[in-house]
């Protein structure tokens, strides 16, 4: 008779068979049960009204069924009946109806208020019948967020997607292709008043992911009061060395000098992006097959920014994170310091005991650049109400309901027809949105731009403490940004 | 074959073959057996539903690239290759190992102090226990906001106190050498008052006349605790040292939620790195081989801690 020990023995034996059976089964279904098929990723996204040229191309057979309806849409139409139609009567657009869902991050603590007036805006003015539904993720993880919704299967039908995030789910097919949409002729004068750098976001990869209708610019926020005391207010920012030195006279016990975010978990890139681009440098090369950190002027610059990390003018490296810094330049403690114009808000509801403004990183030997990102306004391809999700784009991004938005939250706008219009009242934004966004030289929307910020990061973050030179720290940027791409 | 009854008046006996004997008896056991996988299936198709199909089918991402958001692509063994050849996985690993081989001894050590100190309080220990066990009740985002506000190097409460003795404030988690055991002490004040009410549990358990006939026989505190206390806990610690090391190298939240696996990478743990290749890069194959390898390093540490820590008696 077996023992419990023989039995348990021979139950263990059994366990490990059926384990190798179960990954032998697993390797030969990864090997042919994959539904990776060619011919499946050929074949063209489900269709819908909104993809009906391409159909149409598809299937010249089956023309009976007119397409449906926008008034653009009519070229075709009129070459087939050159006598009736001249001047063709648009066919009514089909009254709107059902739900659609939106999602986007929050620009401010109000910012389901904002959205809600939108909204209604909407409701009462374009389609009554169409029910939005609007949610928000959370900025820190919102690509995992983004992410498991699209997997789902049923993401919100609009989504509000940075520059940073959205080529990746561009490329995997989970966006909807607007070209078609942006290129309609009944909307081509609202196209036309969005800024042509704007588009070039939003175009890769051989379509349109979006319209843009938002951007984040990165400013400097100077202490004026303690600049003009130490008679530095006109000369600080004539170049980086005239910068470093009024941070190092600026800094005393109480105050530092200089600060810039360091982390990449504060996506601390975009305050040393501008830096990079006045050197004539970037992340990947023009072609975007390899790392662009190429040159001396950008080692220089990377030298610089380590200069100014080690000088003993900013806060210890890592010490404070985003909110942090600003505080303490809040509390009259920062004079020259790196951050993001949303802050504006905070400093005009709650004024500092100081005069402040905003300003532009000094020029470099290739330019005088501004970093800001953008956001654009997409369809989910899963989306299957993708004409009212257009309507609501529309919406959103027409002049009034942007211009108040922007307003309200303190982002710029890209539409060139507001400008003139907005901020009337904050002169720190009419600065920002007169002055920096025309200097504006944004990222490159690779689909791995993210991956590769992140892998490279960590290099400038050692070099700030102190532990690399900007030749050394620029090599292992360019080895971490070329393992990206190669993986 | 029939069996032979014998209907004696002393009463009925039953002889058997020994044919019918094996029959019966297979009978028998596949009877029991049945009976007891009847009564083990919701557990065993739980097991298989959320456990096994979930680790085979990680298995087979391993061997393809995408399949969440787009089509799966099998890539043979390019996501293992890339897992052992990139230096990030290695610093995640040495990370991990090093946190653990940090925490675990540290929190064994400090809560088997604790354990034998509420022990030896007659009465009135409660209050001290519910103190213990509080911060073990705290989710890791909230005991992050709690040290935000002791470790801060301008107004955190401990670099005041070293301000306040004329030390240099101390950059706890923005510095690569700290950031680290900065974490690990914050993990081992969290699990400090579990472990405690786990050993202070298994030390009221033990049986008191031992101790009793060893301090007639003259054995000293400390002898007893090596000689009965140490032998006796054997099944506690094993338990502790297996559950410490699964949920240890699984850090994630605190590391998540304090420095996001700065500075300079010299926090990021296997399951965050895994997190990122999965949620932020989309790289579905690479996070899932190196999920995969974290599977099979606990199994294989569990089993190594199985055989160690096994009674050799």
């Amino acid at each position: 008779m077996p023992t419990r020990r023989d039995t348990r023995h021979g139950t263990s034996g059994h366990f490990w068979r059926l384990l190798a059976v179960f990954f032998v089964f697993a390797l030969i279904a990864a090997a042919c049960g994959d539904d990776d098929d060619p011919s499946d990723a050929a074949e063209p996204a489900p269709t819908t009204a909104g993809d009906s040229s391409s159909d149409a191309d598809d299937e010249p057979g089956e023309t009976a069924e007119p397409e449906p309806t926008t008034a653009g849409d009519s070229s075709d139409d009129a070459a087939d009946e050159p006598v009736e139609a001249a001047e063709p009567e648009p066919e009514p657009m089909p009254a709107l109806s059902g739900t659609i869902g939106f999602i986007k991050g929050p620009h401010s603590a109000m910012e389901v208020e904002f959205e809600e007036q939108i909204i209604a805006d909407f409701n009462s003015q374009v389609a009554p019948d169409v029910t939005v539904e609007f949610s928000t993720y959370d900025w820190p993880v919102h690509v995992a967020e983004l992410t498991t919704l699209f997997a789902s299967g049923s993401p919100p039908d609009v989504q509000y997607l940075v520059d940073l995030i959205y080529p990746s789910f561009a490329e995997q097919g989970v966006l909807h292709d607007m070209t078609d949409l942006v290129n309609d002729p009944s909307w081509a004068d609202e196209r036309a008043n969005i800024s042509p750098f704007a588009w070039d976001l939003a175009e890769q990869q051989g379509g349109t992911w979006g319209v843009p209708v938002l951007g984040a610019v990165y400013n400097i926020f100077i202490n004026e009061t303690l600049l003009e005391e130490a008679g530095l207010l006109d000369s600080w920012d004539d170049s980086y060395e005239s910068m470093l030195a009024a941070a190092e006279a600026l800094t005393t016990d109480d105050v530092y000098g200089f600060a810039a975010r360091t982390s990449a978990a504060d996506f601390a890139w975009w305050d040393w992006y501008p830096y990079i681009h006045n050197a004539g440098g970037d992340v990947l090369s023009d072609d975007w097959t390899e790392c662009g950190l190429v040159g001396q002027d950008v080692v220089d610059a990377m030298q610089f920014l380590i200069d100014i990390h080690t000088a003993g003018v900013t806060p210890a490296i890592g010490s404070l994170d985003n909110q942090g810094l600003f505080d303490l330049f809040a509390a009259g403690r920062i004079a020259i310091l790196h951050h993001e114009t949303p802050n504006i808000v905070s400093l005009n509801t709650d004024p500092p005991d100081f005069d402040w403004t905003v300003a532009a990183a000094p020029p470099g030997p290739q330019g005088h650049t501004v970093m800001g990102n953008f956001g654009i306004l997409s369809i989910a391809e899963a989306s299957d109400n993708k004409e009212a999700a257009w309507e609501f784009i529309k919406h959103w991004a027409s002049a009034p309901q942007v211009g108040r938005f922007a307003e309200q939250v303190s982002l710029q706008v890209v539409r060139t027809d507001i400008i003139d219009d907005l901020f009337a009242e904050n002169p720190a934004m009419r600065t920002v949105q007169s002055e920096l966004v025309p200097r504006v030289q944004g990222l490159q929307p690779h689909p791995q731009i993210l991956e590769a910020l992140q892998a490279a990061w960590p290099v400038v973050e050692d070099a700030f403490r102190g532990n690399l030179t900007g030749e050394e720290a620029i090599a292992g940027m360019c080895g971490a940004i070329d393992g990206v791409l190669a993986g | 074959m029939m069996a032979d009854v014998d209907a004696s008046p002393g009463g009925t006996q039953l002889t058997l073959t020994p044919e019918e004997h094996r029959r019966l008896r297979k009978r028998y056991r596949r009877r029991t057996t049945l009976t007891a996988y009847a009564f083990l299936s919701p557990n065993l198709a739980a097991f298989a539903v959320f456990l096994l199909i979930p680790v085979v089918w990680l298995f087979v991402s391993t061997f393809r690239t995408g399949g969440v958001l787009g089509p799966a692509q099998f890539v043979g063994l390019d996501n293992w290759r890339d897992t052992f050849s990139n230096p990030l996985v290695q610093t995640s690993i040495r990370n991990t190992v090093v946190y653990s081989a940090m925490a675990i001894p540290a929190v064994f050590v400090i809560a088997m102090v604790l354990a034998l100190a509420l022990h030896a309080i007659p009465r009135g220990g409660a209050p001290t226990r519910v103190a213990l066990y509080v911060p073990t009740l705290q989710p890791a985002v909230v005991a992050a906001f709690i040290f935000t506000f002791v470790l801060h190097p301008d107004f955190g409460v401990i670099n005041y106190a070293i301000r306040g003795l004329g030390g240099d404030p101390v950059n706890f988690l923005g510095d690569t050498s700290l950031a680290l055991p900065t974490i690990a002490g914050i993990e081992v004040w969290r699990g400090t008052g579990f472990w405690t009410m786990l050993f202070l549990a298994s030390l009221t358990a033990l049986p008191s006349e031992l101790y009793h006939a060893a301090e007639l026989d003259g054995a000293g505190a400390i002898r007893r605790f090596r000689r009965l206390t140490l032998p006796l806990l054997r099944p506690t610690f094993y338990f502790a040292v297996i559950f410490a090391t699964i949920v240890n190298l699984q850090l994630f939240d605190s590391v998540f939620a304090l420095t996001d696996g700065g500075p300079v990478n010299s926090t990021i743990s296997v399951s965050l790195y895994i997190y990122r290749s999965l949620f932020a890069f989309g790289d579905i194959g690479f996070g899932a081989a190196l999920s995969f390898l974290l599977v099979v390093t606990v199994l294989v540490l569990t089993g190594l801690q199985t055989f160690l820590l096994r009674d050799r008696r």
